[in-house]
C-alpha cells in the first residue's frame, strides 16, 4: 500500500511516519508540506491512501481533496487534524476515518485496519466515497462557503467570494466570473448554491447566481422581462422567482 | 425610611427650609391684628408639626410612580388632590388644638378664637405645602433612582471587566494546545531532549497566561515574556518557517498595560500570517519610547493572494477597546495592511509602577 503524508509541520508528519514503521506494508512514497506538493507526488506516486491535515497554507485539507477528486483520483482518506473534534464526529457518518492531534498508537492502528477493510471491499465492489465538498460542508458546521479552488488545466486558482462577481450554470458545470475572468469548475449551480453565503449570493435566475454587491439596479424592460445591471455594466437576466427573492431580501433590510 | 430623615444635616436643612414659611404665617397673622406673641406661638410649633406630617407625601409618591407619559395622571391627580386636602384639614386642626392649649397662658387667651376665623386660610396653605411636599418627594425619587442607575451600571460594567478577563483566560487557543501536544508526541521519539524542552516551555507559557488572567495590568516585560514563551513553541511546530525578530527598547519594559493586549497579536500574527504561508516569513515584535509614549508593533507577512479582511477581527476589536477603555484619548491603535504585511500598532502613555 502506498501513502502520502500531507501536513505543513515537519514534526506532525514525523509523528505519523514513525508510527507506519510498525506497519511493513504500507510504504510512504512521498511526505508533503503543502497542498500543491500532495497534487504533484499524487499525479507522480497514485497512493492508495493518503493522510491529510486540513487547515494547511494555499489549500486546505478539502481544497487538496477536491482537486485530488477533480482529475479522478480518490485514494483512501484519513484526516489527521488538530481540527474541532465535534465537526470530525459528522465524518463517522461518512465511513471516513480521522485522527485527533495528538492521537495513541493504538487508535492509529485502527484507523489503518479500518481503511485496508475499506481498500478491500472496494476492490470487491467499487462504492462512491462522499464528496469532498460535502465533507469540508459537514466540517463547516453550517458556516458558509469563502472561498472555491477551480483546476484549470495545469493551473489551481483560489477564488475568493468576495471577488466572485457571479455564477453561471452550464450543463454539469459552473462559470465563474471574477476579476474579469471566466473559470469552469465541475459542479451543479445548486450544490454550489447551498454552500453560499443566503445573504451576499442569491439566485437571480434558472442559470444565475449574483454576488449581491455588485448589483446596481433592477431594469423591467417589457412584461416580465427584467435584467440585473451589475457594478461593471454587465447585465444579468432576472427570472420572476429571482425578482421575488431579491425583493424579499430588500423587506429583510 | 425617608432619605430626609436619613441624615441629621439633611433633615437640618429641610427643617430650615420652614422658617420662611412660619415667618410667612406669623406676618400673614400680624395682618389681621394678632399680636407677636400669638403669631409667634402659633406659627412656630405649627410649622414645626407640617414639617413631619408633610413628610407623609414622600410615602405617597413612592406608591404613586410617575410613568413615561400622561398615562394614569388623572389617578395620580385625584390621589394627591385628596391626601392634600385631608392633610390641610389635619393640619389646621392641629392649629386648633394648639391654640386651645396654649391659651391656658394668660397672654395668648384670645388664641382659639382668632385661630377659629384663620382656619380656612390654614387649610388652604396647608394644602398647598402638601402640594410642595409632593412635588419635593418626586424630585427625590428621582435623584434617588438616577443615583441607584449610575451605581448599577458601574457595577454592570466592573462584572463585565471581570467577565471579559475571564474569557481573555479562557481563551486559550485549543488548537494551539494540541498542536503543540502533538509535536511533544512527535518529538519523545526522534529527540527527547527537545520534547522535555517543550514541555518545559509549554507549561512556562501556560502558567505565564494563567498567572497573568488574575490581574488587570501588567507590565509590558511580562507580557514580552509570555509572548517569548508562545513563539519559542511556535518556532519549534514551524521550524524555518517561523523566523522571529525582537526589537525591544528596555526603557519600555516597566510600562503598564492591560493583561493580555500583546498576546492577541502575537497570535493572529501566526494563525492569519506565518501559518498560511508555505515559505513562512519574519515575524517582528518592536517596542520603542517616544516622548513619553511606548510604541509596540507587531509585524508579520500575509498572504498576497487572500483578500484583505474587512474590518478589524472580534480579537483586535477587543484589544482596541481595552487599551482605549485604560487610556483614553492619550493612546493610539492602528491595524494596517500594507505590501503584503501585516502590522498592529499600539501607542499608549508610559506609566509605571
Amino acid at each position: 500500500m502506498k501513502a502520502l503524508i500531507i501536513d505543513d509541520e515537519d514534526l506532525a508528519r514525523a509523528v505519523v511516519r514513525q508510527h507506519l514503521a510498525a506497519h511493513p506494508d504500507v510504504t510512504v512514497a512521498a511526505e508533503c508540506a503543502n497542498g500543491f506538493e500532495a497534487l504533484k507526488a499524487a499525479a507522480q506516486h497514485e497512493p492508495d491512501l493518503i493522510f491529510l491535515d486540513i487547515q494547511m497554507p494555499k489549500l486546505d485539507g478539502f481544497e487538496v481533496l477536491e482537486l485530488l477528486e477533480a482529475e479522478g483520483r480518490r485514494p483512501a482518506v484519513i484526516f489527521v487534524t488538530a481540527f474541532d473534534q465535534h465537526a470530525m464526529r459528522a465524518f463517522e457518518a461518512h465511513a471516513v476515518d480521522y485522527l485527533l492531534k495528538p492521537f495513541a498508537r493504538e487508535r492509529f492502528d485502527a484507523a489503518l485496519a479500518k481503511t485496508r477493510t475499506l481498500l478491500a471491499a472496494k476492490e470487491a465492489a467499487p462504492v462512491a466515497p462522499p464528496a469532498a465538498t460535502e465533507l469540508a460542508a459537514t466540517a463547516r458546521q453550517g458556516r458558509p462557503l469563502e472561498r472555491i479552488v477551480v483546476k484549470d488545466g495545469p493551473k489551481i486558482t483560489v477564488v475568493h467570494l468576495d471577488r466572485l462577481d457571479w455564477v453561471q450554470a452550464q450543463d454539469d458545470y459552473v462559470l465563474l466570473r471574477t476579476e474579469g475572468r471566466n473559470l469552469l469548475k465541475q459542479q451543479t449551480l445548486a450544490s454550489l448554491e447551498t454552500q453560499l453565503d443566503p445573504g451576499r449570493f442569491i439566485r437571480i435566475h434558472r442559470s444565475f447566481i449574483l454576488n449581491l454587491d455588485r448589483l446596481v439596479r433592477v431594469e423591467q424592460d417589457g412584461k416580465e422581462h427584467r435584467e440585473a445591471v451589475l457594478r461593471d455594466g454587465a447585465r444579468l437576466p432576472v427570472s420572476r422567482a429571482g425578482y421575488q427573492r431579491l425583493r424579499e431580501l430588500w423587506e429583510e433590510t | 425610611m425617608h432619605p430626609l430623615l436619613a441624615s441629621r444635616a439633611r433633615l437640618g436643612s429641610y427643617l430650615l427650609g420652614w422658617l420662611p414659611i412660619a415667618a410667612l404665617l406669623a406676618g400673614m397673622a400680624r395682618t389681621q391684628g394678632w399680636t407677636w406673641a400669638e403669631a409667634g406661638a402659633l406659627s412656630l410649633p405649627l410649622c414645626l408639626l407640617g414639617a413631619f406630617l408633610f413628610l407623609s407625601a414622600w410615602t405617597l409618591c413612592r406608591a404613586l410612580p410617575l410613568g413615561q407619559g400622561t398615562e394614569g395622571l388623572a389617578n395620580r391627580g385625584a390621589a394627591w388632590g385628596t391626601a392634600a386636602l385631608l392633610m390641610g384639614g389635619l393640619w389646621s386642626g392641629l392649629a386648633w388644638l394648639l391654640a386651645r392649649g396654649l391659651a391656658w397662658l394668660p397672654a395668648l387667651s384670645g388664641l382659639p378664637f382668632k385661630v377659629r376665623t384663620a382656619l380656612p386660610v390654614i387649610t388652604g396653605l396647608g394644602i398647598l405645602l402638601y402640594l410642595a411636599s409632593v412635588a419635593l418627594s418626586y424630585l427625590l425619587l428621582a435623584q434617588a433612582r438616577t443615583l441607584e442607575a449610575e451605581r448599577r451600571g458601574a457595577e454592570l460594567q466592573m462584572v463585565a471587566q471581570e467577565s471579559e478577563l475571564k474569557a481573555l483566560r479562557a481563551q486559550l487557543n485549543p488548537h494551539f494546545l494540541f498542536n503543540s501536544l502533538n509535536s511533544i508526541s512527535a518529538l519523545t521519539a526522534v529527540d527527547p531532549v527537545r520534547a522535555q524542552e517543550m514541555c518545559v516551555l509549554l507549561s512556562e507559557f501556560l502558567r505565564r497566561s494563567l498567572g497573568l488572567g488574575e490581574r488587570r495590568l501588567v507590565t509590558l516585560g511580562e507580557e514580552l515574556e509570555l509572548a517569548r514563551a508562545y513563539l519559542a513553541i511556535e518556532q519549534i511546530r514551524f521550524g524555518s518557517r517561523l523566523q522571529l525578530a525582537w526589537r525591544i527598547d528596555p526603557a519600555a519594559e516597566p510600562a503598564l498595560l492591560p493583561t493580555l493586549l500583546l498576546q492577541p497579536l502575537v497570535e493572529n500574527a501566526i494563525k492569519h500570517g506565518i501559518a498560511t504561508l508555505t515559505e513562512g516569513g519574519v515575524l517582528t515584535v518592536d517596542a520603542a519610547v517616544t516622548e513619553g509614549h511606548v510604541v509596540l508593533s507587531v509585524d508579520n507577512p500575509v498572504d498576497a493572494d487572500a483578500p484583505p479582511p474587512v474590518g478589524l477581527g472580534l480579537g483586535l476589536r477587543q484589544v482596541r477597546q481595552r487599551l482605549l477603555g485604560r487610556f483614553g484619548a492619550r493612546s493610539r491603535f492602528e491595524a494596517s495592511l500594507r505590501d503584503g504585511h501585516h502590522r498592529a500598532l499600539l501607542v499608549f502613555p508610559l506609566e509605571t509602577l
